[in-house]
């Protein structure tokens, strides 16, 4: 499951979690709609490994510029709150899977 | 939402074909691409290899070809397709506002002529983006410049306009663009682009200009930008002898696989891949 979140819930879960991926998106981007039913697959494939969460840059210009998040969908890979790695754009399945996998 | 069994992407020679065979094939199949037929096929001047035709004008060759459609009853549908996503079982295809899904993609849609900028694909995602509609709140309130490739990115720029104190615009096209008065017009050659220190240059042959983030705005765009995800070479589309392409359902022919850039193996290939995809369908309802 690919859980919502805002400002307070990255700082307080997303940042706290062992593995997570952050899916940086925007409401008016096609792109980000393709892209949110794969991550959704992706997080049942991961399921209990990696722990996923959604962000509207709209919502968090913040955490945006924080992350360096300069063009949408933007998937950003955390380990205990550290910055590991940042996928760009939409990417089919097995893609994302392997890049969250490889950066376990 | 209606599922095409096959969505063709392109109404050259490969794309015709494809589209007439999947047609034979009892398929359901949308064609997608200019209703002029391949403004490039009515180019040429005369075509004498394309069997049964022994001296032919790529107008007549074009104009058999409409005649074989309509005979046939395929229409096409003139929407610019400007993304194909995998979505696993299907495909999404964005043409226009529209979204169309359709369970295999044969895409024909020839070679793209014109190579990335240098220096642009390095910085994609860090300051270069393709997609102003996606990124624009990204960038509010900073100074920004568009590359634009045809008079039809100029809303974008005018779109961005709203939003950005100031907007860089350097036509790569003739004419004189239509834009809002917060809109510079530079009409020098774009040769470069550079991110020295975490902000953008564009580089021109007479100077250089700093900017926060460049939109490169392309006409027709590269088969692996076309579709994310998909093994390209080059301006080309990595295929096998059954023209199947890295991505399970997607098929590609035509110039867009590789030389030679010949009519008649266009066609050829069209009929190859419009084949692939029946038997992929097939394949697919029997294990279902």
């Amino acid at each position: 499951m690919v859980r919502k979140i805002g400002e307070q819930e990255f700082l307080s879960e997303a940042k706290a979690a062992d593995a997570a991926v952050v899916d940086f998106n925007a409401t008016w981007c096609g792109p980000c709609r393709m892209l949110a039913p794969v991550v959704e697959a992706v997080s049942e494939e991961m399921k209990g490994q990696v722990s996923f969460y959604s962000v509207d840059v709209d919502e968090c210009p913040e955490l945006a510029a924080e992350y360096r998040v300069q063009s949408v969908p933007c998937l950003v890979m955390m380990k205990k709150g550290e910055f590991v790695s940042q996928s760009i754009g939409f990417k089919p399945q097995p893609a994302i899977a392997s890049w969250v996998k490889s950066n376990l | 939402m209606e599922r095409y069994d096959i969505a063709i992407i392109g109404t050259g020679p490969a794309g015709l074909e494809a589209a007439v065979t999947a047609v034979i094939r009892n398929k359901k199949i949308i064609l997608l691409g200019p209703e002029d037929l391949s403004r490039k096929l009515a180019r040429a001047h005369e075509i004498r290899n394309y069997l049964g035709f022994p001296a032919v004008s790529g107008e007549e060759l074009a104009g058999a070809f409409r005649g074989h459609l309509d005979r046939m009853g395929i229409g096409i549908t003139a929407e610019r397709v400007s993304a194909v996503y995998a979505m696993g079982d299907y495909f999404a295809l964005q043409a226009g506002e529209e979204m169309i899904e359709a369970a295999t993609v044969i895409l024909a849609t020839g070679v793209v002529q014109g190579k990335p900028l240098p220096g642009e694909e390095e910085a994609l995602g860090h300051g270069v983006s393709y997609c102003a509609t996606c990124d624009a709140s990204l960038v509010r309130g900073k100074t920004v410049a568009v590359v634009a490739y045809s008079a039809a990115e100029e809303s974008e720029a005018a779109f961005l306009s709203e939003i950005c104190p100031e907007v860089l615009y350097f036509p790569m096209y003739a004419g004189t663009p239509a834009l809002p008065e917060n809109v510079r017009i530079i009409p020098e050659k774009v040769t470069a682009l550079e991110r020295p220190d975490g902000k953008m240059l564009v580089k021109t042959e007479k100077m250089d200009y700093p900017v926060e983030a460049v939109f490169v705005l392309r006409d027709a765009v590269a088969p692996g930008q076309l579709v994310p995800g998909l093994e390209t070479e080059g301006a080309h589309v990595r295929v096998n002898r059954r023209m199947e392409s890295s991505l399970p359902g997607l098929f590609a022919c035509g110039d867009i696989t590789g030389t030679p850039y010949q009519y008649i193996k266009a066609a050829g290939e069209g009929n190859i891949a419009a084949l692939s995809a029946v038997s992929y369908l097939d394949e697919r309802k029997r294990s279902n």
